[in-house]
């Protein structure tokens, strides 16, 4: 036997972190998010509350949110849209994304404070009372899913890469529909979903 | 139509949309954590960083600072449980190792410590900031690690009855003509199911709500209620969508009854959310195996000597197993059969049933063995199948119902080309890439279990199905819709299914493909004891001895005979006849042979499974053929597997849609776990290394091939009122073997240990 102290945490402080190196290691979201420039990071505990507008599915939803809260747990948590799942929190699995604009983004790994101002489109903003999302009415066609877990990720990123230009060939089907892993494998039946919607989400 | 929707052949129902398909497209399905609770308080979980040892102290100071933290539990002042028995043993349990019961630490990754904050960030913040001081001992991590024992399988498991063996191995191998010898390896293995292992318990005065992904909520139920000491029908688990299972949800984790004590102490919900890497090591797994095989066989193919040794993995504290064997011993004819499964211990979390358990690692061992006989014997592996098909299993002589192993074989290999084929490893190639074609049995034991079900009939053909089955992605409320609109006569979309409720009536496990013959049967037995109900009412003079059997199905009618009526009941004259608006009925359903305390043990949440080879007088089995091709990069070794073909046959496809899907998934799962799928474990430490979905290789849609899948039509009259085999788990398992015969096809080079990776080819 011999003694050792362990802990799973690094070391790292999360609260010198969020104080001090918000504006930079941030970046890359809060470069695209121009309202929140002008918000200094103040909060020296991240879990006091912060107040956040997002525009979810066309609405301004007001929250108070911890800093660190992300987009997904912020849809999940305090708005109840829980269509967009939580399957990996690390940005492995696709289960979570969203649109914010017309970009799909891993929801996961993007802080709710960071989307501010943005328009954020969750598998609940698809279809209107009547009718489904072409994607959304392709995936039932050919049975695009099995326990549905990935699907609603699944769903927005294949938007996305028919928007982005990348479902001319099956070929860039697959590779632009690999960052959404499906654990039941419906993988060819996405691919047939995605060539069958594209047309009319081209047409607009 | 649509690739996704294959026209049926005979003895198939219709290939309908998925019942739960607008659901999960617009993201109204709710899986647990999906599911709203008042003012909710979130827990995280606290997992140990060392494999063997004990916990001397904790430091709490800071985690305790953290805003937000309402209480930390460790084992110091955890709720006190009772025990609760292995799943396979006769419990509900999956692992027997209970975490916050003392200082000891049986495995990596168990649970040491559990926070409760009001946000998830706080929680999260807080169980990073928990110290431990452990003293730690040197774990043993695998086969190969010191301070590991090894005992027969036999006499530690009560699933694992005996060694099958007929004949005299020992003289019939000595003297075959032509002999393998190999010796194969299987690597562990998660089901990482794309839903996290998430549970919320609520209280509601003495009563318990779980919402938890399960594939078994009446033992969760129960097994819960036991740990905690309460009655069982003080707890409820609700379910009605559970984001894949694959086996990891069909036992009982600590998780549960450890989150509902906690819930009840601080008389608040709680809702736990673990970490993907945490799954690895609080729930189960495909514990990696070992396999020596000998095959003796006289020239022109003929088995005449089979003996299979298989070797698997487990914790110190459970004696888990699958014992593959059952099943590779009676595939083939063959009158000289040995086998010896064994347990070997080490510092692990206890192993768990993982998508066709058994099958996957010992059927990669007997059909590489086969595959290398046949090369020995200059033989069309095919061939040699057919050569030892047999309409017997070789153990007890019991015939198999049906078998269209070579039915599959034909039609597999006819729609993938087989016989372009050249003969020769290194053969065939296309520029820089070796080109191998590989083919493998596939086979699944059909298995059911009792189930309950109740029916409920408006005179309007409004009907409302109510069931505790399980929707893990299978299409289980499509093909229980189906089965009620065929039976009663009522047009599809005036059934409603309400599953995944143990207040419903109780169904078995969702695990070893047992659900749609099981639920199916239960449910066609309900909506025939409406009919004759109304058949009475509106005929009350005529006998129903006779009539009621021929029209209304009562019995082990299969359902393609029975399922059209030649008399159409008339709804509104049969319910003016009764006199009431609604019929209803409540039934339970128990497959032939199931044991005398079947019901009780349905009630109560052991499921028993009968079928498969476990039969008195018969052996059911669904079988299948895979085909792939392998291209091999001669430079740099990559290995890529463009075409995957596989033939089925298991009884009646009750939905060609959701059957094809699932074998589909099943073939892909079947290439991933041959080309991808390994949890690396570090042998120094005991842990997981790769415990995350970045790490722990699965298919995305890049790696996945032209994949078809051939279903063909089979009628069996001999394993229960649907007539149905379970094919859930049955693709994954020739799949393994079929690529390492493809990759010894292109390249010559024989690959016995899975996953096949460029490294270990020498090309």
């Amino acid at each position: 036997m011999s003694d050792m102290s362990s802990s799973r945490s690094s070391g790292f402080d999360r609260r010198a972190f969020m104080a001090g190196a918000a504006g930079s290691a941030l970046a890359p979201m809060t470069a695209r998010a121009a309202a929140q420039e002008a918000r200094a990071p103040v909060a020296q505990d991240p879990a006091l509350p912060v107040d956040v507008t997002l525009r979810v599915n066309g609405q301004d939803k007001r929250l108070s949110l911890d800093a660190r809260t992300t987009v997904l747990d912020a849809l999940r948590e305090h708005l109840k849209l829980t269509g967009s799942k939580k399957g990996c929190d690390h940005g492995q699995c696709g289960a979570c994304t969203v649109l914010i604009g017309d970009r799909r983004v891993v929801s996961c790994l993007t802080l709710a404070l960071a989307a501010e101002g943005q328009e954020i489109t969750t598998i609940e903003g698809l279809a209107t009372s009547d009718r489904l999302h072409p994607m959304q009415q392709a995936f039932i066609d050919n049975d695009a899913f099995q326990c549905g877990y990935c699907t609603p990720g699944q769903i927005m990123s294949a938007i996305a890469c028919v928007k982005e230009g990348h479902a001319g060939t099956d070929a860039d089907i697959r590779e632009y529909m690999s960052g959404n892993i499906c654990r039941c494998a419906a993988y060819p039946n996405i691919v047939a979903a995605v060539k069958q919607a594209a047309p009319e989400i081209m047409k607009g | 139509m649509t690739a996704a929707a294959p026209e049926p052949k005979a003895n198939m129902g219709q290939p309908v949309p998925r019942y739960d398909a607008v659901a999960k497209v617009t993201g109204r399905a709710t899986y647990g954590a999906d599911m709203p609770l008042d003012n909710p308080a979130y827990a995280f979980l606290v997992t140990s960083a060392i494999a063997k040892g004990r916990i001397n102290s904790f430091d709490l100071d800071d985690a305790k600072r953290v805003r937000g933290v309402i209480d930390i539990v460790t084992h110091e002042n955890a709720p006190k449980l009772k025990e609760s028995k292995l799943f396979s043993n006769g419990g509900y349990a999956g692992t027997t190792i209970q975490p916050l019961k003392s200082a000891e630490i049986a495995h990596d990754g168990q649970i040491i410590a559990v926070v409760i904050a009001e946000s998830y960030e706080a929680a999260r913040e807080a169980a990073n900031r928990v110290k431990v001081s452990y003293s730690a001992a040197t774990p043993s991590a695998s086969f190969d690690s010191p301070g590991t024992t090894k005992a027969a399988a036999k006499g530690q498991n009560a699933q694992f009855k005996e060694d099958p063996k007929v004949g005299d191995f020992a003289k019939a191998f000595d003297e075959a003509e032509v002999k393998v010898e190999a010796s194969y390896e299987t690597p562990t293995q998660h089901h990482n199911p794309m839903e996290l292992f998430s549970t919320s318990c609520a209280w509601m005065g003495d009563t318990l709500v779980i919402y938890e992904p399960s594939q078994y909520v009446y033992g969760l139920k129960n097994g819960v209620a036991e740990q905690l000491g309460i009655d069982a029908d003080k707890v409820r688990v609700v379910n009605p969508y559970v984001g894949g299972g694959f086996g990891s949800r069909g036992s009982m984790t600590p998780r549960t009854a450890i989150i509902a004590g906690i819930a009840k102490r601080l008389n608040r919900p709680i809702k736990l959310v673990p970490t993907r890497d945490q799954g690895f090591t609080i729930a189960t797994y495909r514990a990696e195996t070992r396999h020596e095989i000998k095959l003796g066989a006289s020239r022109d193919g003929k088995l005449v000597a089979l003996r299979h040794e298989g070797a698997e993995m487990s914790s110190r504290a459970d004696p888990y197993c699958v014992g593959g064997t059952k099943t590779t011993t009676r595939l083939y004819a063959c009158s000289n059969v040995d086998s010896l499964v064994s347990i070997v211990r080490a510092d692990r979390n206890t192993p768990g049933f993982m998508r066709s358990p058994p099958e996957v690692p010992y059927l990669f061992a007997l059909e590489s063995a086969m595959d290398e006989l046949a090369v020995k014997l200059n033989m069309d592996p095919v061939e040699l199948r057919r050569v030892n098909d047999t309409t017997n299993e070789p153990i007890g002589g019991k015939p198999y119902t049906s078998r269209s192993l070579m039915a599959c074989f034909d039609e597999a290999a006819k729609a993938f080309g087989w016989a372009q084929r050249s003969v020769a490893p290194r053969s065939m190639s296309d520029g820089d890439w070796l080109i191998g074609y590989g083919c493998a049995a596939t086979c699944y034991p059909t298995q059911m279990a009792p189930s309950a079900a109740r029916v409920r009939l408006q005179r309007d053909g409004r009907t409302r199905v109510e069931i505790a089955g399980h929707e893990i992605g299978t299409g289980a409320y499509t093909v229980i819709a189906q089965t009620a609109s065929e039976r009663l006569g009522v047009p599809l979309e005036k059934v409603s299914v309400f599953m995944g409720d143990s207040d419903l009536p109780p169904a078995p496990v969702a695990g070893g493909s047992n659900s749609t013959a099981s639920t199916c049967s239960a449910v066609m037995m309900v909506c025939d004891q409406i009919r004759q109900r109304l058949f009475k009412a509106v005929m009350p003079n005529e006998s129903l001895t006779d009539k009621a059997k021929e029209t209304v199905g009562i019995g082990q009618t299969p359902a393609n005979q029975a399922a059209r009526s030649d008399r159409p009941l008339d709804l509104e004259k049969a319910f003016d006849a009764l006199g009431v608006g609604v019929v209803e009925e409540y039934g339970e359903w128990k497959p032939e042979g199931a044991p005398l305390d079947s019901f009780k043990a349905m009630h109560s949440g052991h499921a028993r499974l009968v079928g498969g080879s476990a039969m008195k007088d018969k052996i059911a089995y669904a079988f299948g053929a895979e085909f792939v091709e392998v291209r091999v990069n001669r430079f740099t070794h990559e290995i890529r597997c463009p075409r995957l073909v596989g033939a089925f046959a298991a009884g009646r496809i009750m939905n060609p849609r959701t059957a094809r899907s699932q074998l589909m998934g099943g073939l892909i799962w079947g290439m991933s776990s041959a080309l991808l799928e390994a949890t690396e474990i570090d042998q120094r430490t005991a842990r997981y290394v790769n415990d995350n979905l970045a790490d722990y290789l699965v298919p995305v849609n890049a790696d996945v091939p032209d994949v078809e899948v051939i279903l063909l039509s089979e009628q069996d009259d001999h394993i229960n009122p649907v007539g149905a085999k379970g094919l859930g788990e049955l693709a994954n398992v020739g799949t393994n073997a079929a690529i390492c015969n493809a990759v010894f096809h292109a390249t010559g080079q024989r690959i016995r240990r899975l996953p096949v990776r460029l490294e270990n080819i020498e090309v």
